[in-house]
């Protein structure tokens, strides 16, 4: 059997500083294929850096397994990984050239000079950096010195590309454009890749899988589609695009689906995400208590006030014109504000500042969590 | 069926993991063990076990000479006296230099005379003001005063004062130019008065320099060694000099170990508050900053011309007396008779030349060993965690802060009984050097790594190099101007400090600065003169060899523009 490209087994890291505990990761299991590229995505402290160091091994995890290729590297010390890294501030050795720089894994790996020599000029060809082997890194703007960086790690070939947040020093612009060259790059190369960033659209266009990280721990792993359509928490819905979240009480709990009581209305009903928590018997949905409706901004259709079962009676708090949409902000007869951005076509009428409306959700978009 | 990975404990051991690291904390114990605790364990023992029971009877028995409680407060009052008369000077040092529009030649000139006395054996002063103002001292003749003895408090005072103002010059000049010149504006605008803005702004906002300065003279005062010897005779005792003559004229190691305890007291009280201070602002940034920036407001006209006054004053003084030295070793009999001769440096060229050779290499040897020491210490407390780190920073620096007099007698104590018997070798000689002033090496290298991000050794690391190989490539590349730095400290007081040496020379092994001393305890003033002008000499040529170096090895690393360690990993 082909063993996965890396493997994290319940790994868990515990900081102790001036007697204090951080739990920065908890139990995190992850596999990852051959050739894949996998975004760390979560917010500030959360312990995306942390997983990203252990995998290298700047790190060792207060427990779990780490397996790369179905060794087991838990304890390996960093240089024996074959890893790549791509540091945030590239970490490019300032007293060397270029050339230097790129060189230096091979010198360290003993390869002889001619090989050498030509392994380093193929890279930084590859990154668009022929002609810059003799400068040294602060002649370099920072894309180039992002780029000798990139070249510097996949000139030694590892079996493992590792980047924490490798664009978050370049200009907007660049980082649009950089994104591109590294996944087309990352796809040529077939190299396995794990990538740290807190950039969402980052993460979104890049990845084959994304995975969502919650204080120490993982919320939910799964393709770009699946993690924006299909969140599994509250937390990866909100963080993910916008979301409305609406807190309802579930007057009916069946297979699957709940119905719930709309806040000044009647009832709505919709699917229950979490399929692998049944809805009967489980602890996650029960009549009477409260759940977690999301609806994103553009799947909400803002009408006249009508009696209709299933709208939500609100009124408007403000709506603004931007072309293409009209931009509501709503609140519900419960207070909750609700943000919706309704595509405009000739003739149709906006609603203004306090004007009742009624809200029509798209159930085939809409989907309850549990809170 | 896998079973699920159990929390595995991932601690290992040190050996397995980090070899390297791992020999290099053992070798550093080791060397403390031997070169640190066991001297001042010694020494305690010495001074507080008569025949192995725990007793005050050393103590005592030193307290109850009338004449070692007057080296006491000897000691105190002259370390009070130069700590405030030092910072005075070098405040005013700094003012003229931070502050005041005075002609650059004229500021580079104020800068040069404050580093000779730093770099100048501790006798050079001493060895001045005798020439000057001693028995038959040109300066008396020449104003004709009569009945006025150099020697006592004044002299020592004096020559301490000399000696020690440029090290509060430099605390204190760092601190004022660090100072947001900004300030000055707003404290203006506001309506104050030069004055004011000096009274309200300058001086409150400098005081933690003052403060340092005092501390670091203090010490020094305390354990300086070398004037008193020349210019205290008996009419000023103070207590290095007194456990000196305890242990070298009447062999008495036991009241020689309890007046350096009563030595060791006051000069860790002083190394504390020192830390306490240091601690809480990391104001000691002596990075020589200069170039455009905003200009500090002018001082009032008349402290101005105040300032440029005392600094003529003691400029004109402080090339008098290298010049006196000078002088003084080509004339055949200091005032008695003046006519040219090279004699004295025929002598030292010929009688001196064992302890030229010994001084040099000793110097080297201590500079090689203790820079290497340094490096090691530096970069595993800076870059390690490990159990005991924070004891490893204090323990290194033991041998710095307490008083050369102190050491030098907890190592004839240690080293004079098997099994480590090394009294009269070459090997007490260096340890004692390296163990004292590798810190500033030390220090510097940490203050180098501190700079310098963490994330170059990984990408080092993590691009298959080992741990000594990323350590030889990229950390010491990077430090190495740092190290420089503090192998030219280390080897300056290799060649000039005296304190706790003086205890471990032997026939086999002499030094220059010894020379000196008996020389001038000989009253042969001139041949010390003559050896003070080839040891500066020597200090000076090492220096700018070593300068050299350091700027041949970097050239091929820091192109075009020097790179500033600031944009590292940039
Ligand atoms: N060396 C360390 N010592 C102590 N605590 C640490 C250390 N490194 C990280 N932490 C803590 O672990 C937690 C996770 O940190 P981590 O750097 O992995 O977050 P992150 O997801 O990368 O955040 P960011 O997006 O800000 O980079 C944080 O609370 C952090 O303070
Ligand atoms: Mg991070």
């Amino acid at each position: 059997m082909k063993s996965s490209a890396l493997e994290l087994k319940q790994v868990s890291k515990t900081f102790t500083k001036d007697g204090q505990t951080v739990n920065a990761v908890q139990s995190v299991d992850l596999t990852v294929e051959q050739g894949e590229l996998v975004t760390f995505l979560g917010p500030s402290g959360c312990g995306k850096t942390t997983t990203l160091r252990m995998v290298a091994g700047f790190e060792l995890p207060t427990a779990g397994e780490i397996t790369i290729q179905g060794k087991d590297m838990t304890n390996m010390p960093v240089n024996k990984r074959g890893i790549g890294f791509v540091f945030q501030n590239y970490a490019l050795f300032p007293h060397m050239s270029v050339y230097g720089n790129v060189a230096y894994g091979l010198k360290a790996r003993g390869e002889r000079t001619r090989d050498i020599g030509e392994k380093v000029r193929s890279a930084l060809k590859l990154v668009g950096l022929a002609n810059t082997e003799n400068r040294y890194p602060n002649q370099l703007s920072g894309g180039e010195q992002q780029r000798v960086a990139l070249a510097r790690v996949i000139v030694m070939e590892p079996n493992l590309l590792l980047m924490d947040e490798p664009l978050s020093n370049l200009d907007a612009k660049l980082r649009l454009h950089m994104r591109t060259e590294i996944r087309a790059l990352q796809k040529k190369l077939g190299i396995t890749c794990l990538y740290v960033t807190h950039d969402q659209s980052e993460a979104l266009t890049m990845a084959d899988r994304i995975v969502v990280m919650n204080k120490g721990r993982v919320e939910q792993v799964g393709t770009p589609f699946e993690i924006y359509s299909n969140p599994q928490s509250v937390f990866v819905a909100d963080f993910i695009g916008q979301a409305n979240i609406v807190e309802l009480q579930i007057v009916l709990a069946e297979q699957e689906t709940l119905t719930a009581q709309i806040p000044g209305g009647g009832t709505f009903k919709a699917r229950a995400l979490r399929p692998d928590h049944h809805v009967q018997g489980s602890e996650l949905y029960r009549t009477g208590q409260s759940a977690a409706l999301v609806i994103r901004p553009e799947n909400i259709l803002v009408q006249d006030p009508s009696s209709e079962d299933g709208t939500f009676p609100a009124h408007v708090r403000s709506s603004i014109y931007v072309g293409s949409h009209v931009e509501y902000e709503l609140v519900l007869a419960n207070g909750t504000a609700i943000k919706a951005m309704v595509p405009f076509s000739r003739g149709m009428h906006i609603y203004e500042q306090q004007e009742q409306v009624s809200l029509l959700f798209d159930a085939t978009a809409t989907a309850f969590l549990p809170l | 069926m896998r079973i699920p990975a159990l929390p595995k404990s991932t601690k290992r051991s040190l050996i397995k993991s980090d070899p390297v690291l791992y020999s290099a904390m053992v070798a550093v114990w080791l060397s403390f063990a031997v070169f640190i605790f066991l001297p001042l364990l010694s020494l305690l023992w010495t001074t507080f076990f008569v025949n192995g029971t725990f007793s005050f009877a050393n103590i005592k028995k030193v307290w109850s000479a009338k004449y070692n409680v007057r080296a006491l407060y000897g000691s105190l009052i002259l370390a009070t006296a130069v700590s405030v008369s030092g910072t005075l000077l070098g405040y005013i040092f700094a003012l003229a230099v931070t502050r005041t529009t005075l002609p650059k030649p004229l500021k580079v000139l104020l800068g040069a005379v404050t580093i000779l006395p730093l770099i100048s054996p501790p006798f050079t002063s001493s060895i001045s003001l005798t020439l000057a103002l001693g028995p038959n001292g040109m300066l008396l003749k020449a104003l004709g005063i009569k009945n006025f003895s150099i020697y006592g408090f004044i002299g020592i005072w004096i020559s301490e004062t000399l000696t020690y103002f440029p090290v509060a010059f430099m605390v204190i000049s760092a601190i004022l130019n660090t100072m947001a010149a900004t300030l000055d504006d707003a404290a203006l605008s506001l309506g104050a008065s030069r004055w004011r803005m000096l009274r309200t702004v300058t001086i409150p906002l400098s005081l933690p320099g003052i403060g340092n300065s005092i501390l670091l003279l203090f010490g020094a005062s305390l354990a300086d060694f070398a004037t008193p010897l020349i210019l205290g005779g008996h009419t000023f005792p103070v207590l290095p000099t007194e456990a000196y003559l305890l242990i070298t004229g009447m062999f008495d190691l036991k009241g020689g170990a309890a007046l350096s305890f009563l030595l060791l007291v006051p000069a860790l009280v002083v190394f504390f508050l020192q830390r306490q201070l240091l601690g809480t602002k990391s104001f000691v940034s002596v990075t020589g900053k200069n170039g455009a920036r905003t200009e500090f407001a002018q001082l009032p006209k008349t402290l101005v011309v105040a300032i440029s006054a005392i600094c003529t004053i003691m400029v004109v003084f402080i090339i008098y007396l290298y010049a006196i030295i000078l002088w003084g070793s080509f004339v055949k009999v200091w005032s008695v008779n003046n006519t040219f001769t090279f004699e004295h440096y025929r002598y030292v060229f010929k009688h001196g030349r064992k302890a030229i050779g010994d001084t040099l290499l000793i110097a080297f040897l201590s500079t090689v060993i203790g820079s290497v020491l340094a490096v090691v210490i530096g970069y595993i407390t800076q870059r390690k965690t490990f159990i005991g780190k924070r004891f490893m920073e204090f323990s290194s620096m033991l041998n710095y802060a307490l008083p050369g007099t102190v050491v030098g007698i907890a190592y004839i104590i240690g080293f004079n009984r098997k099994p480590i018997l090394l009294t009269g070798t070459l090997t007490i000689l260096v340890a004692a050097y390296v163990f004292r002033y590798y810190a500033t090496g030390i220090r510097s290298v940490v203050a180098s790594l501190e700079q310098i991000d963490p994330a170059l050794e990984e990408a080092s690391l993590s691009l298959g190099a080992g741990t000594l190989r990323t350590f030889t490539h990229v950390t010491i590349p990077l430090i190495i101007p740092a190290v420089f730095a503090g192998m030219r400290y280390l080897f300056i007081h290799c060649m000039t400090a005296i304190s706790a040496t003086i205890f471990l020379v032997s026939v086999r092994w002499t030094l220059l600065t010894t020379r000196i001393l008996e020389s001038m305890t000989e009253l042969q003033f001139s041949q010390a003169s003559a050896f003070s002008i080839v040891l500066i000499v020597i200090v000076f040529a090492a220096d700018a060899i070593m300068h050299r170096a350091l700027g041949m090895i970097t050239a091929n690393f820091h192109r075009p523009q020097e790179a500033s360690y600031e944009i590292i990993g940039a």
